[in-house]
């Protein structure tokens, strides 16, 4: 997952270009295909139905955000921390690493069943699954992020008496930035996908995936595609976001100079 | 001046007769892994000030000496006195500077200058006027905000060169710094580094496998040879300073250099 965007054709452009080739494909499948709007239907009728139902889709929309948004965010933390402490105490990676690859082997819908059972129809069971997906690509990107920080680094930091605490937080900390953004890229396409499943198996409260259900239950195919479409929105914003967040804080990646508000500048010296 | 508090042993030769006092004592030197010998009896006395050049085809130890000399590696026996203080296996006594640059690339220019105080104390707004002030004297004064990939080879080894000198540390020791460097830029550098050495003076154990580079450089040249790793012959450079390039082709330099090589490959 390392994808670099051109400087000077602009992202914007390269998105809006996409979106449209893929409007146009599923309209000329509709045309091609000649199946009836309740098998496929065309894009302008999934955008009507999102319209027309806005407000109740808002509302599914946030309540499925929120679920992802927290999920993610508590993976991720989770999958950071415990990387940085598989990283330091080898023990722990020794002990931990087996359970996180079975962890990931076990299809995730076969896990939101004994959630639901345990935790109930709630909230919690979603944030289980999305933190679930989330957390292992984390893992595994900051760990090898780890591992990249060169021996003859961490000896020279040694010699300019650099202690433990210190040698950690300028020299190996930071070589995690890079590694950690590309495990929640990863993920933030994903969480979604956890968000829908936990809505699947069992809610108290409705979202897009348990409105997906009941879509097409009734043969609303169109609802399905416009929920299909927000899903895919939250999906590519979330992976937006992360991206621009990545860009703001690993200048040293984008930029041949500090940013001005870390420049040293000789009038003022200061932080 | 600074003799060593402890009792010396008698064989050990003086520094080929400066008059500078000892800053360094490399002391009966053994170093082995199993039952391979990576260094066998090496001594040496470096004078406070002294630019000493460690020349040797690879596999002589000079990486193994550099590594006991600055106190990551342990010696089988035999210990390192500087300023009259023990300080084998103490690391943190001595600058340190690789043929890889180890740049931070998350840090600026003055921020890896500055990285010895940082790993310490936290670097204070003096600390970085201090480096800016001393890149800038020396050439880099106008990269001091930007990104270590943004510069050239032989830029970052000047970052890292000033790095080792802001450490502070009166010993320097430098593993074949300008190795990965075409010779153009290395030529420069050596240049630079001479009227750095000659400005701060520092004391200066420079490793190498180039010959001109040490004859150049040096006050005193240890030709080492490998298996087992051991001095075969130390050399007084004779030639006045500040070095031109012209002294590259003096019948003195070229004297010295068919001496070294017969060592090297006789």
């Amino acid at each position: 997952m390392n994808i670099r965007f051109g400087a000077a054709a602009g992202p914007f452009m390269i998105w809006v270009v996409a979106m449209v080739l893929i409007l146009v494909a599923w309209q000329v499948l509709v045309w091609v295909s000649g199946l009836p709007p309740y098998v496929i239907p065309p894009p302008a009728l999934a955008f009507q139905t999102l319209f027309d139902n806005w407000p109740r889709l808002s509302v599914l929309t946030g309540q499925t955000l929120y679920e992802t948004a927290i999920g993610y965010v508590l993976g991720a933390l989770i999958g950071f921390l415990l990387a940085l402490a598989m990283g330091q105490i080898r023990v722990v990676q020794r002990l931990v690493m087996p359970a996180l690859i079975i962890s990931q082997a076990v299809p995730i819908v076969a896990i939101a069943a004994p959630l639901v059972i345990i935790f109930g129809f709630g909230i919690t069971p979603k944030l289980i699954i999305v933190a679930w997906i989330v957390f292992f690509p984390v893992v595994v990107n900051v760990l090898d992020g780890l591992a990249s920080v060169d021996r003859d680094m961490l000896n020279l930091a040694r010699l300019m008496g650099g202690g433990g605490l210190r040698t950690f937080a300028i020299v190996k900390l930071p070589a995690c930035i890079g590694p950690l953004f590309s495990g929640l890229k990863i993920g933030a396409t994903y969480a979604v996908t956890g968000a829908v499943i936990g809505e699947w198996t069992a809610s108290s409260k409705q979202g897009l995936g348990t409105y997906l259900l009941t879509a097409n239950a009734q043969m609303n195919t169109a609802g399905v595609y416009a929920a299909m479409l927000l899903l895919t929105v939250i999906g590519v914003g979330s992976f937006l976001l992360v991206f621009g967040l990545e860009v703001l804080m690993t200048p040293w990646r984008s930029r041949s100079t500090a940013p001005a508000w870390a420049q040293w500048k000789p009038s003022q010296p200061t932080s | 001046m600074p003799e060593t508090q402890e009792p010396r042993t008698a064989a050990e030769p003086p520094g080929s007769g400066t008059p500078a006092p000892t800053k360094l004592s490399i002391e009966k030197l053994n170093v082995s892994f199993g039952s391979v010998t990576a260094l066998s009896d090496v001594s040496l006395d470096i004078a406070d000030g002294e630019f000493v050049c460690i020349l040797g085809a690879s596999g002589c130890g000079k990486s193994t000496l550099f590594n006991v000399v600055s106190g990551l590696l342990k010696a089988t026996s035999g210990k390192i006195v500087l300023d009259g203080q023990d300080v084998s296996s103490r690391p943190g006594q001595v600058g340190y500077m690789l043929q890889k640059d180890l740049m931070l690339p998350w840090r600026t220019v003055l921020g890896n200058i500055t990285l010895a105080a940082s790993l310490t104390r936290g670097a204070t707004a003096q600390d970085r006027a201090e480096a800016a002030e001393l890149a800038s004297r020396y050439g880099l004064g106008d990269f001091l905000n930007h990104y270590p990939h943004a510069l050239s080879g032989g830029m970052r080894q000047r970052v890292a060169m000033m790095r080792t000198i802001a450490a502070g540390r009166q010993v320097m020791l430098l593993d074949e710094p300008f190795g990965a460097l075409d010779a153009q830029t290395r030529l420069g550098m050596q240049q630079w580094l001479l009227q750095l050495w000659r400005d701060l003076k520092r004391t200066i154990l420079f490793v190498t496998h180039d010959v001109d580079e040490a004859i150049y450089l040096a006050d005193r040249i240890v030709v080492m040879t490998p298996r087992p790793g051991r001095i075969a012959e130390i050399l007084t450079v004779d030639l006045p300073r500040p070095r031109p390039l012209e002294v590259l082709t003096t019948d003195t330099f070229v004297g010295l250099k068919r001496q070294i090589m017969q060592h090297l490959y006789h």
